[in-house]
């Protein structure tokens, strides 16, 4: 009976999640609205710095670029839906069970409906978000960096999702996950880079946050679309993925142990 | 053939112990005690290829712990199970395409998309080809009645709907063996009666194996050839749905209208249940006495009009079933 290849179960369950998400979309932009507060306060702030410091570029990155890269970071984070509340809702409720009992693999399933629902809330939010880019400090200049983005996007939200499964795949062993996952998006905010580009913190921070994958998420990405590292991008790429394959071996390895001793629950 | 075979099964979990008080919580913190419970204790049975078993209990008997074994959801402690022939938890994901489950608690169904996107994705994730899928889906939707509500998203679908739809998906892939938990939980009756007539006709027409949980009476009644009983994780009765019915069946129910009032009524063995009137109702304890000699008993002083003699419904059986095991239980 095995007609269709694998991946194509995939795809079909991203395309079910995208047509199931767009029942969402107003929500998803009301949320959006949230963009122009965040990019309004430190607009604000970087304008007092620009003036304070009284020169042009700040470690390479001018007013313009600072402000499009928050564009770009705040985009992403807003547009991750939190996998901790999910997975623990699911080993709570017993729901787990479903998705172990049908001939799909958990994690390939979470990942196709996570990038789906990714897609959409990305695709709203960079919308939105260029809208009050544009009106508030005027168009980024066009450049080879903003045609990478889909692409170092595609990894950054990949990283993303392994770091979040990792956390949220502690929900086999722990009643709650959500204070794991709360000091995780804190990590993103500072050394993710996500408020400012990581060349603003002081070096040694700089050296540790090299070896680390936060910087993969959103950093990569959002420098890129605003013209800087360009030399570096084939690089970035390639710690991106490389961080996938090692952060997803460990997930693999969590999710096995934990479906071995999973309690589910409801009976 | 068989479909289901197992032996000596075996579920314990390490439940955290709680202790009192506050400062026995800040103990249990950092030196936590484990308590083993048995959920599942050695349980042994087979099922053919196309039986229809009803798996009861009372609550926390080890019921769903049990078919979460059979599903390959949850690893046992110890014994072994085959179901159509594969280890459920070792090879869970080949059983997958070969088993279906309906839990009436739980939807399947996406919430925002008609169920006949959710008839796709499961034509998909269980690698369907096209043909088959589209013949299978039309036949279903014929049997199950599901033209109306095809297009119509999951969330204003009624309860009963939603089961249906819930149903049908689950027999998409053909399954050998059907897993139901609660299948009727919730439905009115029309409803109920309805949803089991479907699962008869796919076991009758297509030797699906059935493997049901209920709380309700009437779908063991109505649906269930044999039942298996567990109670605390053990086994306690495995036959014949009549069988059970006789060996549970120590009351009779008898009614009754006479000519006259018969005042108080007072025979060994009897109870009565209502009265008004000339009307009764009475239960007989059968290992106490006899229809017979209830019925001599009361023609001796009175003169009968009509009279019915019935089992009590399945519900008291079952009650009657589970208050055996307590009342057991307080004797050892």
């Amino acid at each position: 009976m095995i007609s269709l290849s694998k991946p194509a179960k995939y795809v079909f369950i991203g395309k079910i999640t995208l047509r199931n998400q767009l029942a969402y979309v107003f929500d998803f932009m009301v949320r959006s609205v949230f963009l122009l507060l965040i990019l309004y306060i430190f607009m604000q702030l970087w304008q007092s710095t620009f003036a304070g410091e009284g020169t042009s570029t700040i470690n390479g990155y001018t007013f313009k670029q600072m402000m499009w890269y928050l564009v770009f970071t705040e985009s992403m984070v807003l547009a991750t839906p939190s996998l901790s509340t999910r997975i623990e809702e699911e080993v709570k409720s017993g729901d787990v069970a479903f998705k172990l009992i049908r001939p799909v693999s958990f994690l390939a399933f979470h990942y196709a409906e996570y990038m789906s629902e990714v897609a959409i809330r990305y695709a709203i939010n960079l919308i939105l978000g260029s809208a009050i880019g544009l009106l508030l400090v005027g168009p980024l200049p066009v450049g080879v960096g903003l045609a990478w983005l889909p692409i170092m996007a595609i990894g950054g939200f990949t990283v993303n999702f392994m770091l979040g499964m990792l956390v949220a795949l502690s929900a086999f062993w722990v009643e709650e996950t959500r204070g794991l996952e709360f000091v995780y998006n804190k990590i993103l905010f500072t050394i993710g880079g996500m408020l400012m580009p990581l060349e603003l913190f002081p070096e040694s921070l700089q050296r540790i946050g090299q070896w680390l994958p936060f910087q993969t998420v959103v950093y990569f990405p959002a420098r890129t679309a605003v013209g800087m590292h360009l030399g570096e991008i084939t690089g970035a790429i390639a710690t991106q993925w490389l961080w996938v394959v090692l952060i997803g071996l460990m997930v693999w390895l969590l999710y096995r142990k934990g479906v071995r001793k999973l309690n589910v629950n409801g009976g | 053939m068989r479909s289901i075979q197992v032996d000596r099964l075996e579920k314990i979990f390490q439940v955290k112990k709680k202790q009192e008080g506050l400062a026995g919580s800040l103990k249990s913190l950092f030196r936590p005690q484990y308590a083993n419970k048995a959920a599942v204790e050695g349980i042994t049975f087979t099922v053919e290829q196309g039986e229809t078993v009803a798996f009861l209990g009372p609550n926390g008997a080890g019921k769903s712990t049990t078919i979460k074994m059979l599903t390959g959801i949850l690893h046992p402690s110890s014994g072994t199970a085959e179901v159509l022939g594969c280890c459920p938890w070792t090879e869970r994901s080949k059983l997958a395409y070969r088993i279906g489950s309906v839990f009436g608690q739980k939807s399947q169904l996406w919430y925002h998309l008609p169920p006949i996107d959710t008839f796709e994705l499961m034509s998909r994730i269980y690698e369907l080809r096209r043909e088959d899928y589209k013949q299978r889906r039309d036949n279903l939707i014929e049997r199950f009645e599901l033209g109306p509500y095809l297009n119509t998203p999951v969330r204003k679908l009624s309860l009963g709907e939603r089961m249906r739809c819930e149903i049908a998906a689950s027999l998409i892939h053909r399954p050998q063996a059907l897993f139901l938990d609660e299948p009727t939980i919730g439905l009115d009756a029309v409803v109920k009666q309805r949803i089991r007539e479907l699962i008869l006709e796919m076991n009758r027409e297509e030797g699906t194996t059935i493997f049901l949980t209920s709380h309700d009476a009437g779908d063991v009644e109505k649906l269930c050839d044999r039942a298996i009983v567990i109670n605390h994780g053990g086994l306690v009765f495995n036959g014949q749905v009549e069988i059970m019915k006789q060996q549970f069946l120590t009351h009779k129910t008898v009614q009754l209208v006479l000519e006259d009032d018969p005042g108080n009524l007072v025979l060994e063995g009897v109870a009565v249940l209502s009265s008004s009137g000339s009307r009764l109702t009475l239960s007989v304890d059968t290992g106490l006495t006899t229809i017979e000699s209830v019925l001599s008993a009361l023609m001796a002083s009175h003169r009968i009009v009509d009279v019915t003699v019935q089992d009590p419904p399945m519900e008291d059986i079952i009650t009657r079933m589970y208050g055996t095991f307590v009342a057991k239980e307080a004797v050892t």
